[in-house]
């Protein structure tokens, strides 16, 4: 009997929402508090939704071509070695950023739970773990996604219940009165946390209702908006400016933060971070998967399970370049945006053109 | 080359007799029948398996009573004599004609009688199976308050006809497959034709045929042969003893698979949201219904994950847990001279022999170590100081949580993870820990159940279309008013 090779939409939603909610959410208020002070809320959302525009282009494009996968239309439209010039950025982008993910992921790990294991062990765990997860295939990914979508649902629903009685919307205040001069760079920050979207270009090919898919990818990403707002607004509103600009990881703060009566809701960051590394592990897994996959359409070799064993070493050097945690935020924030823009607006816009400008010719 | 019986019957019976030779369970009566011509016949059958009074009184006297050959006029009868007699002298309610050879030394060991009748090439078969059975009693694992109390039995036609009791409808398919080279145990699959999915009943039917064993012992075995992922802890079918459950997974959409000699039956596909019901919640009110599931899935958390919390949570993160909390815990276990790894492997260990000791000896004595083993060496341990009055009782709620999963095989899966997860918190702490339900997640979404993804409904299939009302929670009636997705029904409405 064949395999059944399709993943729900729904599915695809939640791969979405899960890989792109991971580390950035304990850094996002604080960059983007640094940037524009009260008005940090205003990036998330551009950030957000000038994404929106690339997923549907990216929709259009499947349309054009309906039952191929984006490396086929790729081949398509511009041939075999232009393509795969692509494919190396994104490939090299899904790298870095792996990376980038396992080394924040650990660093916060070694600051709270494992103050005195070596940071390499953590790294080389998590990414041991993810590897099982990326070998698998996509519709497993999509069943993942699913059951940790409920994680990082009962996670935020957490954070909010608890500091609800603490927080003071007025901190909050002022709104609208920061220097937008500095808006673009803040919308280039807040973008950084919307990387890993990239994952439903491979996912769409594998889609069971095309028809809706662009659909659920919108939803996605407003929930992916709604729940860095929700971050953003019960930390800014718990810490005031001051504090948020102060820590590198003020969501996690907030658990520490919270008084409430009765002893036993007081030190809860055991189990924010305990319901965190799954939520990390959901977004590593698929970015090996996207770069092992990828590597696979370059080269076309035939085994998946080898590839994701191959790029393990290699990004486990790549994560443990940078010194300390400073560095690995400026390092990697420097060359992830070239990257991020690349492949986040890039790759749809070129296909879309490319595509575009293919049919017209061909009709003419 | 089918092996076909001879007109000739001594020759017949010196074959069967060349078969079973040594067999000295095996009867043979000689009658002769007709009151002139005098016609030898042979009644083959194995002692003990058939019932005795139906063939001394509806085929051996009804033989010698009334049977008339004569043979002249024979051939105004336009078929053979071995159909007369089937027609007019046998009080069987079951006759069948047979002439391979084969076929009626595998009906004589499955409990029919063999007719041999002189001058006839073909044998006749009568339905007179009887052997020792049990009743129908009150299953012993899955007891409820408020349901029937009958419960399947190990004979594989009384089960298709409890389940038939059931459901009194004509698309209720039992197909019969023979499994096992010698011991041709029957299998029967059952379904729903209108209901069930055809790739399901298809899957299931091709997997059973697959096998190749000379015996098969029971269900279990069954289940392990056809089941997607045999390496995997965790059980891909799910089991039953009651003909109600079994009845209403036919109705879900669902194929039950009946083992002869064995009184649990399979069902198939299974998944995470299946194994989590139990009938007893179609047999309350829907509130308790919806409590006992909360209950359920807690007490899964609970089996898997509290002995390597402690471990995590004492010997790594003391700081993360509220501070009067870590003072008290600092506090009880001021005398124990082990560190928490070794204290919570020291106590699982000991309550998985008390297990072990308790379900092996049934009666007082299993009762006797209860008490030796709960109160005895859990209350003389903590007074030593070896162990924390904490650890002994996170030791008891994960053996409590454990009876509180339904499904036996699931939670011994969750029991055995347990071990895993108290390693991995024992190397790494807390993140340990997560790291295992990492991989365990990914695993359970890996895991497919006759081509259904065993974590549904709560990893897609079916969310949109409700399933959560019958897995997470236990809806109203009125409001289940579809089936369950997971199965793919060809029929999606249960109620209008």
């Amino acid at each position: 009997m064949k395999k059944n090779e399709t993943i729900s939409n729904l599915q695809i939603r939640n791969l979405l929402i899960t890989t792109v909610i991971g580390v950035g959410i304990l850094s996002l208020p604080n960059q983007m508090v640094t940037i524009l002070d009260n008005d940090g809320w205003i990036p998330i959302i551009f950030g957000g939704l000038l994404v929106i525009p690339f997923a549907v282009m990216l929709d259009r494009v499947y349309k054009l071509y309906p039952d191929k996968n984006i490396y086929q239309i790729g081949r398509e439209v511009y041939g075999k070695f232009i393509f795969n010039i692509f494919m190396i950025i994104i490939l090299m982008y899904f790298v870095i950023q792996d990376a980038y993910v396992a080394r924040i992921f650990a660093e916060v790990v070694k600051a709270y739970l494992l103050e005195t294991t070596p940071i390499e062990v953590i790294i080389i765990t998590i990414l041991f773990i993810s590897a099982y997860l990326a070998r698998c295939e996509i519709q497993v990914l999509g069943r993942v996604a699913t059951l940790v979508y409920v994680i990082l649902i009962t996670l935020v629903g957490f954070l909010v219940l608890i500091s609800l009685p603490d927080a003071d919307p007025t901190n909050m205040l002022p709104v609208f009165n920061a220097d937008f001069k500095k808006l673009p760079s803040a919308i280039t920050g807040a973008l950084f946390s919307y990387a890993g979207y990239e994952v439903v270009f491979i996912a769409y090919s594998s889609s069971d209702d095309k028809n809706n898919t662009l659909k659920y990818i919108i939803r996605g990403l407003l929930v992916v908006i709604g729940i860095y707002l929700i971050v953003f607004v019960i930390t800014l509103s718990l810490f005031g400016i001051d504090q948020v600009k102060r820590q590198i990881w003020p969501t996690i703060a907030i658990a520490n933060e919270v008084d409430l009566p009765g002893y036993f809701l007081e030190d809860l960051e055991g189990i924010i971070l305990a319901l965190w590394v799954v939520i990390v592990y959901s977004t590593l897994g698929p970015l090996l998967f996207a770069a092992s996959r990828i590597f696979l359409n370059i080269f076309t070799t035939k085994s998946h399970d080898f590839i994701v064993l191959l790029l393990i070493p290699i990004i486990y050097v790549i994560s443990i370049l940078p010194v300390n945690v400073v560095e690995v935020y400026e390092k990697f924030g420097k060359v992830s945006n070239y990257f991020i823009a690349a492949s986040i607006m890039g790759i749809p816009a070129v296909l879309f053109i490319g595509a575009l400008v293919k049919k017209r010719r061909s009709k003419a | 080359m089918v092996d076909k019986i001879s007109k000739d019957i001594k020759e017949n019976v010196e074959k069967f007799k060349n078969t079973f030779k040594d067999a000295d369970d095996l009867v043979y009566r000689n009658i002769k029948i007709g009151k002139k011509n005098k016609k030898e016949a042979y009644l083959i059958f194995i002692d003990g398996m058939v019932d005795k009074s139906v063939i001394s009184d509806y085929a051996i006297e009804v033989l010698f009573d009334e049977m008339e050959i004569d043979e002249s006029n024979l051939d105004s009868y336009k078929t053979s004599l071995s159909e007369k007699i089937s027609e007019e002298s046998i009080a069987v309610h079951d006759v069948k004609e047979e002439d391979s050879y084969d076929k009626l030394v595998d009906m004589i060991l499955a409990g029919e009688t063999v007719l041999l009748i002189d001058g006839s090439d073909k044998a006749l078969i009568l339905s007179t199976r009887g052997w020792p059975t049990r009743g129908v009693q009150e299953p012993q694992t899955e007891t409820v308050v408020r349901g029937p109390r009958d419960g399947f039995v190990e004979t594989l036609r009384f089960n298709t006809a409890l389940l038939r009791r059931h459901i009194r409808d004509p698309k209720l398919k039992i197909k019969t497959l023979q499994v096992g080279r010698r011991s041709k145990t029957d299998v029967a699959v059952v379904y729903i034709e209108d209901i069930a999915n055809d790739k399901i009943v298809e899957e299931v039917i091709n997997r059973i045929n697959k096998i190749d064993i000379d015996y098969l012992p029971g269900s279990a075995a069954m289940e392990a042969l056809i089941e997607d992922s045999y390496l995997s802890l965790f059980p891909q079918l799910e089991n039953t003893e009651r003909p109600d459950s079994a009845a209403a997974s036919l109705l879900e959409g669902r194929v039950v698979i009946i083992v002869d000699n064995t009184p649990f039956v399979l069902m198939v596909p299974a998944t995470i949201g299946t194994l989590f019901q139990s009938t007893e919640d179609y047999y309350s009110r829907w509130p308790i219904g919806t409590l006992v599931r909360f209950v359920r899935i807690l007490s899964a958390i609970l089996t898997a994950v509290s002995p390597a919390l402690y471990i995590a949570f004492t010997a790594y993160h003391p700081g993360l847990i509220p501070t009067a909390f870590t003072l008290y815990l600092a506090a009880s276990r001021v005398n124990v001279p082990f560190p928490a790894v070794i204290e919570a492997f020291l106590m699982e260990i000991t309550i998985e022999i008390l297990r072990e000791s308790g379900t092996r000896i049934a009666g007082p004595i299993g009762t006797t170590i209860g008490i030796v083993g709960g109160i005895i060496i859990g209350q003389a341990a903590v007074e030593a100081g070896i162990v924390s009055p904490l650890k002994i009782i996170i030791t008891a709620i994960t053996t409590i949580s454990f009876f509180a999963i339904p499904s036996y095989e699931w939670a011994s899966s969750l029991r055995i993870i347990r071990f895993a997860f108290m390693f991995l918190a024992a190397v790494l702490g807390l993140y340990g820990l997560m790291l295992g339900i990492a991989i365990l997640i990914v695993h359970l979404a890996k895991l497919e159940s006759f081509t259904v993804p065993f974590s549904a409904p709560y990893s897609g299939l079916g969310l949109k279309e409700g399933d959560l009302k019958d897995t997470l929670v236990k809806a109203p009636i009125q409001k289940l008013k579809r089936r369950p997705q997971f199965t793919f029904p060809k029929d999606k409405t249960r109620m209008k």
